[in-house]
């Protein structure tokens, strides 16, 4: 039986392997990994006597009929092969910060019309004008990055950069001590004092730019008392919070907005200042308002680590028991995520734990989205609130921004819509071999950091969703995005101002609702094509235009061009 | 025999049925919501409004699990939520990593474990019998992910710059690479039954560098495969080190060993002639189901080792309410571990001829 079953086995084995050998011709099978297309083998040129003059450009746009659409954008247009104008629907102070985000990055339109928007087709042979060209994506395991020799900036210091990914901080952490890795993302808090005691490896701490606040909906009672708000502000001990639930490098939130904030943060006034932890104080008030003996309330959160709120479960037990000294017997009620993130924002939650963490560096995108935004997630919006926002939204001048959010913040000390709580600080780890690292709340700089061997090792926690990044969120995914892609404009490294990328210049009208940008020149894609004013053209129609036939993505959904630019043109009913 | 096959293959559409309905149905019951999960928490109640209506989440759940089971019966596990690939391709490119991981497990976990329970079965009440029980009992008591930790550290960071340093995590070292089988022999072009295993076998990076003779790979991704396949076979060999020890000391008190050994039959050839071979039935089903257990210990193991297996997409494809993906994986797995067991029982009949086919 055992020489039937061996014999059977063998001729199955010899079978196969024949049939495999043989069976060549069929249809194409997928390839395990995602390389770039090989070029094509250079073939010899004729020789001409004269070279046949370069077509003149023509230059495309894309408008919208009037603004009633209500987005930000009223056309974009290619003046010249060098010069791209956008003129929008109203003023906007933080456009170039917008318009630096790596989920705008500029797409070669041929090429983003041959794989019609879709942004799983660009992700198979990414074609951007960075630092970094894709070598190599095994899918699950790393992507390979070889240097750009063709890239318009300094040349990257490193000939290889390979990312690859864990979930777990301690797995990371390991990857760090052994060797294998050169630099990670994110270890736990829990580790800094170990990687701060290895002479091999060495700690960056930075801030994020975010603000972990707790939300009170002014339509609930006894949160529709002015009072009860103010009371409760001066009932909570941040300090105390700050010192026992974040890293070191964390702040106390004095506005909304962190103190590199400018124009935004105030640095005197009213608003400068948050109430004093004074509990006493706060008893008191709350017996003003008809509470002398308190009220039983629900603190609502999710049990999610975000750099603003590290330690959710604590914190809020540290908030319950604050609470308690005045009076207010909170009972906790931990949510899921998604439903938790719904009925806040729908203003279903009295007093909740929440944060915001920011997606470009201006005030808008702090004061706009949760004061001005028609948003329920503290109750009604209050219009002298609304107003200034707004106000401050229209103006390029910096100093009278700042005049404009010196009174927001008066005037949110005064609603407490909210209690603004922390500041959180992060931090990644590099070996100490690793020279002339930046790390920033927007990017690092790999494209300049130096090793020995010419190979940049870096783990991040999550492997990238896409390589072509106008649909996505994921801060893993644009990481990504931002070796291989660049965008109008930049930011700057370790710091969240704009500095020159692909444009070079730029140039508002008084209003700030036209913006001229003047493009770099001799700019290549990696697959050779040349850059010029019709591609951020292309770029931004697929983006905005949602009749655009590149108008693909991954989702469909295009979350930071909405988020940015308010609406879609053409957008479906 | 074939009578048998054919009624055990029927007999597994009903469980595998129930299986999908089971997880199609987990899936949806469980909190969370897909839409923050892969538009991120930022999205807005209008977008998720229109991605749930997009993807079909809108309809009645049995209308969606009709349209489910209609696509599996096409061959069609559909897309990702998250990034929109074919699910099809997405466990071509995970399965092997796991298939290797697991094969290199319950190597380790049955050689030493039989070793182990012989050695203690025949030295019982010994100092090694004692010593080695002790080990397997803490062995089925760790935490996989904890010592797949632990070994980490251990080879990784302890023994750096040393001769046992073994790396802690990923499929080969940084800067290795391999080209996929089909562009090194050439069969781009198959397609069908053929090709998919082309495919399968090009993701399994072991079986790759084997089949080309790229030793280098195949050193290194061999390399990378000790520790976890150390970490989630350890407590499989306990179990069946166990099992080995007391099925052998069973074995040993009948007569026809006592009868063997009176016919002066050297020790070794009563042990692995006579007493194995009886002894092996209880140990090959306690393997066969340690396989379930093996694949699961893949999960937290991929994990912990970075590996880019089932695990680690189907811990990722949970995280993100990926519904397409965790039923495929889930499916698949289910699969394995039914099959696995048939095999089990088929082979009860080459290892004893008393156990017939009914």
């Amino acid at each position: 039986m055992k020489r039937k079953l061996f014999a059977l086995l063998s001729l199955f084995v010899l079978a196969s392997m024949v049939l495999a050998a043989c069976g060549g011709a069929a249809t194409a099978t997928e390839a395990p990994v995602v390389t770039e297309e090989p070029a094509a083998p250079p073939t010899e040129a004729p020789v001409v006597a004269t070279e046949p003059p370069a077509p003149a450009f023509e230059g495309t746009s894309v408008s919208a009929e009037s603004c009633d659409y209500g987005g930000e954008f009223k056309s974009i247009e290619a003046v010249d092969a060098t010069t791209v104008k956008f003129t929008l629907c109203y003023p906007d102070p933080a456009f170039l910060s917008k318009v630096a985000f790596a989920a705008f990055a500029i797409q070669d339109g041929d090429y983003l019309t041959e794989m019609g928007g879709d942004s799983g087709k660009l992700s198979e042979a990414p074609n951007g004008t960075g630092p970094y060209k894709v070598a190599e994506w095994v899918r699950g395991d790393h992507i390979t990055f070889e240097a750009n020799p063709d890239f318009w900036g300094d040349a990257p210091a490193n000939q290889t950069l390979i990312f690859r990914w864990s979930a777990e901080a301690s797995a990371r952490l390991l990857e760090l001590q052994s060797g294998t890795a050169d630099g990670i993302f994110l270890p736990s808090e829990d580790d800094y004092e170990t990687i701060e005691a290895d002479s091999n490896l060495k700690l960056y701490p930075y801030e994020t730019g975010n603000i972990f606040y707790i939300g009170m909906a002014n339509t609930i009672p006894p949160f529709d008392n002015d009072k009860v708000r103010q009371a409760v502000a001066m009932a909570i001990n941040k300090q105390q919070i700050v010192d026992n639930f974040y890293p070191a490098g964390s702040a106390v939130a004095e506005q909304f907005v962190p103190p590199s904030f400018s124009p935004g943060y105030s640095s005197s006034g009213d608003g400068a200042k948050w109430y004093t932890y004074d509990p006493a104080a706060a008893k008191a008030l709350l017996a003003e308002a008809g509470f002398p003996d308190g009220f039983d309330v629900t603190l609502a959160y999710r049990d999610v680590v975000r750099v603003y709120l590290p330690n959710v479960n604590q914190v809020a037990q540290e908030i319950q028991a604050q609470l308690a000294e005045i009076g207010v017997r909170v009972t906790i009620n931990k949510m899921e995520s998604g439903p938790f993130l719904e009925s806040a924002a729908a203003g279903e939650q009295p007093l909740y734990l929440l944060g915001w963490g920011m997606d470009y560096p201006d005030a808008t995108n702090f004061y706009d989205f949760h004061f001005a935004s028609n948003a329920t997630r503290f109750g009604n919006e209050w219009p002298d609130l609304v107003e200034e926002i707004k106000a401050a939204a229209q103006l390029g001048d910096p100093a009278e921004r700042q005049a404009h959010y010196d009174e927001v913040n008066r005037l949110i000390k005064e609603h407490v819509p909210m209690i603004p709580v922390a500041h959180g600080t992060t931090a990644n780890a590099m070996s100490a071999g690793v020279g002339n690292v930046v790390m920033g709340p927007l990017n690092e700089n790999f494209e300049q950091m130096t090793t020995a061997s010419g190979q940049l090792v870096w783990v991040q926690s999550a492997e990238p969703i896409m390589l072509s990044c106008g649909d996505e969120t994921d801060g893993e995914t644009l990481r990504a995005c931002e070796q291989i892609y660049d965008s109008l404009l930049g930011y700057e490294f370790g710091g969240v101002a704009p500095v020159p990328a692909l444009a070079t210049a730029w140039q508002p009208n008084t209003d700030a609702t036209e913006w001229t940008f003047t493009l770099r020149e001799g700019v290549t894609f990696h697959n050779g094509a040349t850059f010029d004013a019709n591609d951020v053209v292309a770029t931004y129609a697929a983006l905005w235009d949602a009749s655009n036939p590149n108008h693909k993505g991954n989702t469909g959904v295009f979350e930071y061009f909405t988020g940015f630019f308010a609406q879609f043109l053409n957008a479906p009913k | 025999m074939t009578q048998f096959l054919l009624r055990r293959l029927v007999l597994l559409l009903p469980v595998l049925f129930g299986i999908t309905f089971i997880t199609f149905a987990l899936a949806r019951i469980l909190p969370g919501d897909p839409c923050y999960a892969i538009l991120g928490e930022k999205a807005t109640v209008e977008q998720c409004d229109a991605f749930r209506e997009r993807e079909g989440l809108n309809d009645p759940i049995l209308i969606q699990f009709g349209r489910y089971l209609n696509d599996i019966a096409h061959g069609n596990f559909g897309e990702s939520l998250k990034d929109g690939r074919q699910v099809t391709q997405i466990i071509l490119e995970r399965l092997p990593m796991t298939i290797e991981v697991t094969i290199g497990a319950m190597f380790f976990s049955t050689t030493f474990g039989i070793l182990l329970g012989v050695i203690s079965a025949v030295r019982r009440n010994t100092a090694i019998d004692v010593g080695t029980m002790f080990g397997a009992n803490i062995g089925v008591s760790m935490p996989v992910f904890w010592l797949g930790l632990m070994l980490a550290y251990l080879f990784a960071i302890v023994l750096k710059d040393t001769p046992f340093w073994i790396p802690p995590s990923g499929r080969l070292s940084s800067g290795i690479t391999i080209p996929p089988l089909a562009e090194t022999l050439d069969l781009q072009n198959l397609s069908g039954l053929w090709g998919t295993l082309v495919t399968l076998a090009s993701y399994s990076v072991t079986f790759n560098a084997l089949i080309t003779g790229n030793f280098e790979v195949l050193r290194d991704a061999l390399w990378h495969l000790i520790l976890p396949c150390v970490a989630v076979g350890t407590i499989p060999l306990s179990i069946i080190a166990r099992m080995t020890r007391s099925s052998l000391l069973e074995v040993f008190g009948l007569d026809y060993i006592r009868t063997a050994r009176a016919k002066g039959l050297r020790e070794r050839v009563v042990i692995l002639k006579h007493a194995m071979r009886n002894a092996l039935l209880p140990i090959v089903t306690v393997v066969g189901l340690s396989v379930g257990g093996l694949m699961s210990g893949a999960v937290l193991t991929e994990t912990v080792f970075a590996l880019p297996g089932v695990g680690t997409q189907l811990v990722s494809a949970i995280l993100s309410r990926d519904y397409a993906v965790v039923q495929a994986f889930t499916v698949i797995i289910a699969l394995i571990f039914v099959f696995v067991n048939l095999i089990v029982d088929i082979s009860y009949v080459f290892l004893d001829p008393r156990v017939r086919m009914q």
